[in-house]
């Protein structure tokens, strides 16, 4: 016997509160506290994810504990959930570009280490400036976005050794050893077109729908094209380009304010980047950015022996990229391993999902 | 040539050979690699970077520190660029046949199936599944899998794991010479991202040439199953190529140049160049793993489970270290994702069976298409019977026994005590094919065809159990005996239903007139008893001629047991009646057979073909 009806929209409003009041938070502690976890820090992913999979088993406890599952086969679920777990394959591959986007953001980090560790030396000399300035050429030509070809290269094209027919050079290499990381997914695969053909078919449910399981799947739905949107977002992963900024979710609904909120900062900084071709909006990659530009402006400029003050300015920059490198060291591998939760999780639940639907012969039956 | 041995170089002349080989200050130094040139040049510069090296714990002044340094500097990136140069062009290219297995993958035997199966199938049992019988029963005869997984994999891993020279030995002294020089300076992350991103391409192209593909689990959902189960084929071997030759390969080669050099230096290089293709490969099993269940797919699942089970042992060896946790990891939670897909198709498959909705009676009674498949389905389980008793460990869970659930049928576990879980589930899909046939046999307007349906096709499952060494050992004579009975049983109320009223006509009662001397028996009463044999005989006979019992054997065996009834009631009742219909008008009218006559007739029965067509063949 399925819950009485009141307990039963306690439940659903319930589910509503907490995808909001979670995503509220995730904005305010962006703007209250922005030192600690800044938007799109790895601190902040990582909180993202573990919001997701609050509101992931939530939302399997409203719509299958308790309650009689054939519920989940009749209209307009019998639509709406395999919609749904659609939906699911799609971010299964985008966990998968995310992670291997991931790896290449390491690849970044080691870059950076290498600066930080010959800055790191006292006094700084000409070898080790030169060595800080080919590793800091060769990340920030990686950081470009991955479609330009050849990449607007900033500097000069010196930090590489030389050049051999075939491209045998550190910079192109060390590019190409980017893309190689982290364009191992599917040919024609875009994560930009996944995301669109996740939105496309999202529609909110209207009159007597609204009060329904309809509206919990919608809702999932919705965070969970929010999560992967903004994890492609932050990590540089195959085929980015033309990815959507507008939000798909209609303004008035009141849950999905704090959402809308992050979405539209988000989309903010994206189409700053976009212009400048970046590759991704993750915090610690931006702040690495900035250091190194102004790095290689120093060691372009830098003459042995450099003046005090200006070693001491340097002194600085290399902490903070030496503090970027840390918590990357200390983040990325377990925000990768979050994700590969996230996965396990929706694999879970969709199995959970499709027994459901086939016991019901809501499936189509399997040719005999 | 042996170069006479080097004095100490002083450091101005080392800083000379350092900055005559400086790519970033002359043309010259662009054009030629040291090391493709003379040894002597190479010896040369090695020992001025010793030098160089040396001097920096020497020097004091500022000033020459920032020399030191830059030279220091300079040489390592040369170094750089001279390692990049050997691992690119002295990597051995991998042709495709010279890595291939080299024991022979056996083609799968075809299974002992009708040709009328509607299943694509392959008993695809590998030529390692019997070669190593004996090892997996070794592996799980004792309580738990860890410890007794890893003693025995070792032995079989030496076997398995075939490594090759990727680069030969005395290019791979020139890469150590390298890289003890560049790691000693400081410059290990150097060292460690120009070999990932060199062998990596390497691994890269092997995978082409293996034919791995890049496949989204978007596009694994999509494909039809058939491609899928080439794919998966391809992936078997791929697989085993790429664990026991390509990656342990590239394994040794990290270890013959960094071994020694520094602290799990080659691991971390090992890492660098295959982690990414390692996930590549096995995201397709992983999403076959996840692909939606069908019954079609337990087969091919099972091989990719068995051929990922035995690369395990392998798979531990080659990323034994810590930073290759999630590798294995990975490999395991597929593993246990594909038994669980199994365990998850047999249900559906117990599922589909009771539930198979199709209401059109086959015509004639025959075997139902239904009851082919599942024979032929539980035929193929009892070859994977050794993977699947490992893997199926619960009884069935449909099927609530006396539920009361008139939608499933009852069972009673408990007299299958003993049995293996595979081998109560195997009954129990019999039980549901039963009750599902049961039902279609409704569907059929007359009766007795009813029950010549169900004798047919629990007949057919009699048959293909008893045909099957393994499927009669594990359902079981009991079982068997069960199954034995109902089809019998379906004769007998066959022959009730049809024959009962036809012998009713042939009865003594009611043609004798009570009272007087005179012998009195009704001869009108006679007549109608006659006509209405022949007409019942007839209609029986056009309508059950078409019928069909496929099963020679059976056919001849009812036929008798027809005549035995019919043949002495109809002969000893013309015996007795004759003369009163002789004796009358138009006996032709009533007395239309001879016992000659039924005899024939009986022989038409069960034959699938039409009256008309035997009365044909017998006037000619």
């Amino acid at each position: 016997m399925s819950m009485d009806h009141d307990s039963e929209l306690d439940d659903l409003e319930f589910f509503q509160k907490h995808v909001s009041d979670r995503f509220s938070d995730l904005l305010s502690s962006t703007i209250e506290d922005p030192s600690s976890e800044p938007l799109l820090s790895i601190a902040w992913l990582r909180k993202l994810l573990d919001d997701f999979l609050c509101c992931e088993a939530e939302f399997k406890a409203v719509l299958l504990m308790g309650r009689d599952p054939s519920q989940i086969s009749k209209p307009p679920l019998d639509k709406l959930i395999p919609e749904f777990l659609e939906r699911t394959i799609k971010a299964l591959d985008l966990c998968n570009a995310v992670t291997l986007g991931i790896d290449a953001v390491k690849n970044l980090q080691r870059l950076a280490e290498i600066a930080v560790s010959s800055l790191e030396q006292a006094p700084i000399g000409d070898g080790q400036v030169r060595r800080a300035k080919k590793a800091l050429s060769s990340l920030v030509t990686a950081m470009l976005h991955e479609d330009k070809d050849g990449g607007i290269v900033k500097g000069t094209e010196r930090n590489r050794s030389f050049g051999r027919r075939g491209g045998n050079n550190a910079a192109a290499n060390n590019k190409g050893n980017f893309r190689s990381l982290s364009w191992n997914m599917a040919r024609n695969w875009s994560a930009a077109k996944q995301i669109h053909a996740m939105s496309s078919n999202l529609y909110t449910p209207r009159g007597g729908e609204s009060t329904g399981l309809a509206m919990p799947v919608y809702i999932m739905s919705s965070v969970l094209v929010f999560v992967m949107w903004t994890l492609v977002a932050a990590i540089p992963c195959q085929e980015r380009n033309g990815l959507g900024t507008h939000s798909p979710f209609p303004r008035q609904l009141a849950w999905a304010q704090p959402m809308i909120g992050l979405q539209e900062k988000i989309a903010e900084e994206w189409k700053k980047k976009e212009k400048k071709g970046s590759v991704g909006l993750l915090e610690e990659m931006q702040k690495m950015d900035k250091v190194g530009q102004s790095l290689i402006d120093f060691a372009e400029s830098f003459q042995f022996p450099a003046e005090a003050e200006k070693l001491e300015e340097v002194k600085g920059q290399v902490e903070e990229l030496a503090e970027i490198c840390t918590k990357m060291e200390e983040g990325l591998e377990p925000l990768q391993q979050q994700i590969r939760e996230v996965f396990h999780r929706v694999v879970r639940s969709r199995a959970e999902f499709l027994l459901v639907l086939e016991q019901a012969g809501k499936l189509s039956a399997p040719p005999m | 040539m042996d170069s006479p041995p080097p004095e100490k170089l002083p450091f101005s002349e080392a800083e000379k050979i350092i900055l005559r080989w400086d790519s970033t200050a002359s043309e010259e130094a662009r054009e030629k690699m040291i090391f493709d040139g003379d040894r002597h040049e190479v010896d040369r510069y090695l020992q001025a970077v010793d030098e160089i090296q040396r001097s920096i714990s020497s020097t004091s002044l500022s000033d020459d520190q920032n020399k030191v340094n830059s030279a220091v500097q300079i040489a390592m990136a040369r170094l750089e660029d001279e390692f990049r140069n050997i691992l690119i062009s002295h990597t051995i290219p991998i042709e495709a046949d010279s890595i291939t297995e080299q024991d022979q993958e056996q083609q799968p035997p075809s299974s002992s199936s009708s040709s009328s199966s509607p299943v694509h199938h392959e008993a695809a049992i590998d030529s390692n599944h019997v070669n190593d019988e004996a090892n997996k029963l070794f592996r799980f005869n004792s309580e738990g899998t860890g410890s007794s997984v890893s003693v025995n994999s070792s032995y079989r891993s030496t076997s398995s794991i075939r490594e090759i020279d990727l680069i030969p030995s005395e290019v791979v002294y020139d890469l150590r010479c390298i890289a003890e020089r560049m790691i000693s300076s400081g410059y290990l992350r150097e060292c460690i991202q120009v070999y990932g991103s060199v062998r990596k391409s390497a691994v890269d192209a092997s995978f082409r040439k293996l034919g791995i593909e890049k496949l989204s689990i978007g596009d694994v959902q999509r494909l039809e199953w058939e491609q899928l189960e080439t794919k998966i084929r391809r992936w078997i071997r791929a697989a085993k190529v790429c664990v026991r030759t390509l990656f342990a390969s590239e394994k040794k080669l990290c270890e013959q140049i960094f071994d020694g050099v520094g602290t799990c230096i080659d691991d971390a290089c090992f890492m660098e160049t295959v982690k990414g293709p390692a996930i590549q490969l096995f995201n397709f099993a992983e999403a076959i793993s996840i692909s939606r269940r069908s019954p079609e797919k337990l087969f091919k699942i099972l091989d990719l489970h068995d051929a990922l089970m035995d690369l395990i042992p392998d798979i531990d060896l080659v990323f034994d270290s810590k930073s290759s946790d999630s590798i294995r990891v990975q490999a395991a939670e597929i593993l246990s994702r594909l038994a669980e897909a199994a365990r998850g198709i047999l249900s559906e498959f117990e599922n589909a069976v009771l539930r198979e909705p199709s209401k059109v009676p086959v015509p004639g009674g025959t075997i139902h298409p239904l009851t082919r498949y599942v024979m032929n389905y539980i035929s193929l389980i009892s070859d994977y019977k050794m993977t699947l008793n490992e893997l199926i460990v619960s009884k069935p869970s449909t099927g609530s026994r006396y539920s009361g659930d008139p939608s499933t049928p009852d069972m009673d576990f408990e007299e299958l005590e003993g049995k293996a879980p595979l081998s109560i589930h195997l009954i129990w899909i019999i039980v549901i094919l039963q009750f599902n046939l049961d039902v279609k046999s409704t569907h059929y307007k007359d009766a007795s065809l009813s029950h010549l349906f169900i004798m047919n096709n629990v007949h057919y499952i009699v048959q293909k159990v008893r045909g099957s060494t393994e499927l009669r050992e594990m359902i079981g004579d009991d079982y068997l005996r069960k199954l034995t009975g109902k089809f019998r049983q379906a004769a007998t109320s066959y022959q009730r239903a049809t024959w009962v009223r036809v012998l009713y006509c042939l009865r003594d009662e009611g043609l004798h007139v009570s009272g007087g001397f005179s012998s009195g028996v009704s001869k009108s009463a006679l007549r109608e008893r006659f006509k209405a044999f022949n007409a019942m005989f007839e209609e029986v006979h056009r309508t059950q001629c078409v019928w069909l019992i496929p099963d020679s054997q059976l056919r001849e065996e009812l036929r008798i047991s027809i005549s035995e009834k019919l043949i002495p009631a109809y002969r000893s009742f013309l015996g007795r009646f004759r003369s009163h219909i002789e004796s009358g008008k138009h006996p032709e009218n009533y007395i239309k057979y001879s016992v000659e006559d039924l005899e024939d007739a009986v022989l038409d029965f069960f034959e699938g073909i039409p009256v008309s067509q035997h009365l044909r063949r017998r006037s000619n």
